[in-house]
């Protein structure tokens, strides 16, 4: 063999991308969760530059500050937030290896998330009840563009959120029961405040400009 | 690893939260605020943003983590800034007939 060849061939072994390392410095399944997490987050870049789209093509677009109860919405994110919080926490604890404590976290932030997924039932049953469809609305201007992306950025969200909390119920099960390790509880945690960071786009975006 | 070497304070935490509930209100604030639209959209990206940099500083670990993860995690959002880019010039121009008001 050329021994320049191998000599490259060494350099490769040795290096971060040679295998049997972790070039990110992280776990398998920790890298993974990131790469879903960015993949994701596009989606939700999507629907969030296509809203703004609509907006601006749109003459006139209804007040959302007048339409949308603030009080409850704000509470919606005083909940989030809260709970992300409180999953750091529970981050922190399992990786002190304190799996009372992390479940007791865990539980705290799946409460967060009922909470949560309670005001935002709350809001859509108000929201139909008032007339709202993915199709019209009865607030002036009557764009119906300003339902359909409210239905589909809020619903989608809100099943996110709907997930996190079962896979934060399970891994508190698990965490209950000793059956855990520390980045089952952090890889739960991430996708937990990726719906958190989500939530603070659709609060600033669609509710308040 | 880097989680592993890198333990962040409850109270670290509870800053955050506390910071990120400022920030909230002061968005809330702004939303509320009787200045020109086009400021209050800057405004409300600069609390977004910062609200966003410190749940994926803090909360995510990423201020902890090799430099290799954090540039792989915002480079596709610049590409979706560059995306925005390219399509918001259209509403510029004669594409209000697009929707039309009722």
């Amino acid at each position: 063999m050329d021994s320049s060849l191998a000599a490259e061939q060494q350099r490769i072994l040795a290096s971060d991308w040679g295998g049997g390392k972790s070039p990110f410095g992280t776990s398998w399944s920790k890298f993974m969760m990131w790469i879903f997490i960015i993949s994701d987050a596009l989606t939700f870049a999507g629907f969030l530059i296509a809203y703004g789209f609509m907006r601006s093509i749109s003459p006139a677009w209804p007040k959302q500050t007048e339409i949308f109860n603030m009080v409850l919405i704000t509470f919606m994110t005083f909940a989030l937030i809260s709970s992300s919080a409180v999953m750091a926490m529970a981050v922190g604890a399992a990786r002190a290896s304190n799996p009372k404590l992390a479940f007791r976290f865990l539980v705290l932030t799946i409460i967060g998330g009922f909470i949560f997924l309670g005001c935002q039932a709350y809001e859509w049953t108000h929201f139909i009840e008032e007339g709202a469809r993915p199709w019209t609305n009865p607030w002036m201007p009557a764009v119906p563009q300003f339902t359909a992306a409210f239905f589909v950025i809020t619903g989608f969200h809100g099943f996110h959120v709907f997930s996190g909390v079962t896979i934060l119920a399970v891994v508190a099960i698990r965490a209950a029961m000793g059956k855990y390790s520390g980045d089952q509880v952090e890889n739960a945690g991430l996708y937990w405040h990726f719906v958190d960071v989500v939530w603070v786009f659709v609060f600033a975006f669609f509710y308040l400009l | 690893m880097a989680h592993d070497t890198h333990a962040i304070s409850y109270k670290t935490y509870g800053l955050t939260w506390f910071w990120l509930l400022v920030l909230t209100g002061l968005a809330l604030g702004l939303g509320y605020a009787p200045i020109p639209e086009r400021i209050k959209a800057l405004l409300l990206v600069c609390t977004t943003l910062a609200k966003v940099l410190v749940i994926a500083a803090i909360f995510m670990h990423l201020r902890y983590e090799r430099i290799n993860l954090i540039l792989i995690t915002f480079t596709p959002l610049i590409l979706a800034i560059i995306f925005f880019s390219f399509t918001f010039p259209e509403t510029m121009g004669s594409a209000s007939h697009v929707i039309q008001v009722r």
